[in-house]
Order: C-alpha cells, then structure tokens, then sequence
C-alpha cells in the first residue's frame, strides 16, 4: 500500500475559495485533471510528488467518481468549474475564477479553490491532517478491501504503463500545448477581472448612481434645490465658507455621524456642483470644496477600518478617539492647502 | 381636473430631470469607469497580491513610506476599502495613522481614478459635474486634487501620530512600536 499523505491548497493571486485540504486514500486515490487539449498542468506534478497519488487525464480516461479524492481543471467560468463541486468533489481550478457558470451556487469556499499553481500547495500540518482523518475514517477501511478491482473496469491506461509514463510520452512536452494554457491563462484573468467589475459596477455603482439620480432630480424639480443652495451658497460660494463647512464637518462626534457612506458628502457635494454649473460659485473653488465636504471622512469607520488591518483590540481602543481628533486638527487646514492651491485652477 | 393634471405633470417632471441625469451618468461615467475597473482589477490579479504584500513591509520603516507611499499605492492598487488592509504590516502604533492617511487617499485619488472608490465617486463627481456643465476639463482639477491630497494626507497620518500619543497617555495604553 502507498503512503499517502494529506495536502493544504490556498487559493493563488485573484483566487477564490479554499484552503482545501485533500488526501487520497486506498480506491480514492486519483487526481483527474481536465484541463486545456488534455496537456498537464504543473500543479498535477507536485500534487501526486507530494501525496503519492495517481494522476489521470481526464479527457481521456474516465474515472468513476467515488474514485476522486481531487478534480484539476482550468475552467475560464463556465460549465465545468461547477460540476464537480456539485459533485462534492474537491475542486482546485487553475484559472482565477470565481463563483460564475450555470452552476455558480455550488462553487463553495469548502469544496473549490482557483488560480492555484505550484506555490500554492503544500504538504498539511498535522492539525489539518487531523481533522481530515476524524472526518471520514470509516470509509477508509470500507475501501481498503476491495482495491483489486480497479484494473477490471474500462481503463485505457493501467495496462503496461504508468499513467504518468503515458501522459508524459502524449501531452507534456509539448510547447503548443503549453503556450496554448498560457494564453488561456492571461485571457481568463483578464475575462474574470471583466466579471468582477460588472459585478462591482451592478452591485454598487449603478444603484448609487440610480438613487443619487432620483435626488437630483427631485432637488432640481421641486424648486428644494434652490432654497438649499441658498442656505448653502454662502458657505460654499467662497474661501472662508468652505472653512467653516469643512470645520463643521470634522467636528469630533459629528463627524462620525456625517461619515456613514460618504452619502452626505456626496449629496452635499452633488448640489454644489450644479451651483457650479449654474455660474453662482466659482468653478475654481471646486478644489477647497472637495477637501471642505469631506473632512469627516471615514470618521463612522475607524474600528472597521482598523479591523481590516488586523488591528488589536487596544489599537481600536486608541485609533478611534485618535482619528477623531487627528480629522479636526487636519480639516480646516486641508481646506486651507486647497484653497490656496486652487489659485489659477480655471 | 386642471389641478389633477398639473399635479401629475409635476410629479413626472421630478423623474424627467433624474432620468436625464441618469442616463448622462450611465453613457459617459459606466463604459469608462468599468473598462478601468476591467484593467485594474487585471492588472493586481497578474502582479500578485503577495509582490504588493512584501512592498508594504519594506514601507514600514519610515512615515513618509508609510502615510505617503504606501496608501497611495494601496488606494490605487486595492481600492476602497481593501486598501486599509494594508495596515497590518505596520506596527500597532502607526496603524491608526495609516488608517487617517489611506481613507483619505481613497477619495482624493478617486479624481484621477474612479476604480479606487466607485461606491463614493459622487463626492468628486458631484462637483466636477458643475465644471462640466460650464464646458471646462475637470483633468485640472482631479489632478490638483491627488496633488493637494498627496501631501496633505500625509500630513493627516502623521499628525495621527500625535494625537495616538495622546490618547494613549490619556487612556494608559501603550501600543506597541514594533512590528
């Protein structure tokens, strides 16, 4: 019997999902990788080095599926990269795709991980070996009794020669095929870079731009519009004004409550631009106005922020008072720089 | 039924001036913003994440790296919010800092380039809109407007570190300096 042994697989540069941690076992043993004209990835080559399992193309060999311990493929985001998650058949792909294709709902982080090359895997520490054996020790032993079987069914490989023996003679060395997945390669990171930006652009821009949209329209047709910008005009429409705005911005506390979203911002900064287009503020102090509406920046997001930067709990502690005040004292001057910065701009 | 009318032509009329609005946004802001987004996100999915990890490391030693260099970078490279992750290469002191720097840094930037922050564009948007209306370039004024940006959120991470002093001896905690 090999020994077999278990692999952590992280998720590579644009990735999604993992880390998966795999193993083979006695009759669960093969890695089938179906990727582009049937040439070998090199990811295939380290998998079996590191677990002691067998490779087999998938393309041209089909495997019984209680076989697989592991699925390769370079799926660009169409059918294939879901078909084996459906399958509940751990999936890496090589391709840095995400959930996408007809069968995107079952591309889960525990059963697919994408953009994976060589760097990617490595031999699991005991911890997550452990864990795997807890997970399904009785199907082992299940297995192990009946191992003969395998070369009775419809194999076109296991004759004479070692699947890796095969494969290497077809498909590795050739250069077409490898310059064929390299290409593959960059057109799919440049296809899923697409998909990630229409999703970004549906999910967040466009709805923002809808609701910004509906404001506007209702500020300018109501006639809300210009009583506000009256209000506003004089704070906005010079130098000093945009001072006092920004300081009353960045005020301590309230600041953070006009931080949610940057919406007040953006309304704020949406009505003084169309003051702006209609001549009654000067476009040069578009500049300082900029700094002035935004002086509470990020206030609402401190901890948040703070979080994503892995911060310790004392760190949040400090960094949200800090930040605070860090924002008045640099409001008005930042309103200041602008301003005078602004000289010669239109 | 004069009143009726008029009321409802008004009422439309709310929605005609947004749609307008709308649909300038969607044939001009959409198609060039995405195709930015499209590159960009290509572009940090070819340089890898971990090149951009190990440069961060190299820019704690320093504050100008750190709330200069590094957020701006951040912001161009990550975007709002994923940028603030960046943080985390920095020792616990300067993180507050970084954080004041870099959330400045996904607006002033988002001038020049609107991938940084799509979600808050209208900050800068919304009043480069108004230059667009009096026929003039808004590049002038995006590009002063990371200028300004450049330096002064630099200035606004480092006066974070003096206000973390602060409030550290204000509240008794000391965070650490070292990474």
């Amino acid at each position: 019997m090999a020994e077999y042994r278990a692999i952590k697989v992280e998720r590579g540069s644009g990735g999604f999902g993992g880390p998966l941690t795999v193993m083979p076992k006695e009759g669960k043993d093969k890695v089938v990788f179906i990727t582009g004209g049937g040439a070998e990835p090199d990811i295939i080559e380290k998998i079996v080095e590191l677990t002691g399992c067998t490779a087999v193309n998938g393309f041209k060999t089909s495997v019984p599926d209680e076989e697989i311990f592991l699925v390769v493929i370079d799926c660009g985001g169409t059918l294939r990269c879901g078909i084996y998650p459906q399958k509940r058949i751990p999936t890496i792909n090589i391709m840095p795709v995400g959930k996408s294709g007809p069968l995107a709902k079952f591309i889960t982080e525990d059963i697919y991980v994408s953009a994976v090359g060589p760097d990617q895997i490595s031999l699991a520490d005991a911890k997550d070996a452990a864990k795997m054996a807890v997970k399904e020790p009785e199907k082992t032993q299940e297995k192990s009794e009946e191992p003969k079987t395998e070369p009775e069914r419809k194999y076109k490989y296991s004759k004479d020669k070692k699947v890796s023996e095969t494969l290497g003679e077809t498909s590795k060395s050739s250069i077409i095929q490898k310059i064929g997945m390299g290409a593959g390669k960059v057109v799919n990171t440049l296809y899923q870079a697409a998909r990630d930006a229409v999703q970004s652009m549906i999910t967040t821009i466009l709805p923002f731009m809808a609701f910004v949209a509906m404001l506007i329209g209702i500020i300018q047709g109501s006639g809300f519009g210009d009583w506000f910008a009256k209000l506003l005009v004089p704070l906005a429409g010079n130098g000093v004004g945009l001072i006092i705005l920004g300081f009353i911005c960045s005020i301590p506390v309230l600041s953070a409550l006009l931080g949610p979203g940057a919406v007040i911002a953006q309304v704020v900064g949406t009505m003084i631009g169309v003051e702006i287009g209609k001549g009654n503020i000067a476009p040069s102090l578009a500049l300082p106005a900029l700094f002035a509406i935004n002086t509470q920046c990020a206030c609402d997001f401190i901890p948040v922020g703070l979080g994503l930067a892995e911060a310790e709990p004392e760190t949040v502690e400090v960094g949200v008072p800090s930040v605070l005040y860090s924002r008045f004292l640099i409001g008005v001057p930042r309103v200041l720089v602008a301003w005078v910065a602004s000289i010669g701009l239109y | 039924m004069n009143i009726i009318v008029n009321a409802a032509e008004g009422f439309m009329g709310l929605f005609d001036a947004g749609a307008l609005t709308f649909v300038n946004w969607v044939s001009t802001i959409v198609p060039k913003v995405l195709l930015l987004l499209v590159f960009m996100n290509a572009l940090i999915a070819l340089i890898g994440q971990e090149r951009i990890n190990k440069f961060a490391k190299v820019c704690s030693g320093n504050v100008i790296l750190a709330y200069g260099v590094l957020p701006f970078l951040s912001a161009f490279m990550l975007g709002n919010p994923m940028a603030l992750s960046m943080g985390k290469f920095l020792p616990e002191r300067m993180k507050p800092s970084y954080y004041a720097s870099s959330t400045y840094h996904c607006h002033t930037n988002s001038g020049m380039f609107p991938h940084i922050n799509v979600g808050e564009i209208f900050i800068y948007l919304g009043i480069a809109d108004g230059i667009t209306t009096l026929g003039l370039s808004t590049t002038p004024l995006a590009l002063r407007y990371l200028l300004v940006g450049l330096l002064m959120n630099f200035m606004a991470g480092w006066v974070t570190d003096f206000t973390t002093t602060f409030v550290m001896k204000q509240q008794n905690i000391e965070l650490k300096n070292t990474l």
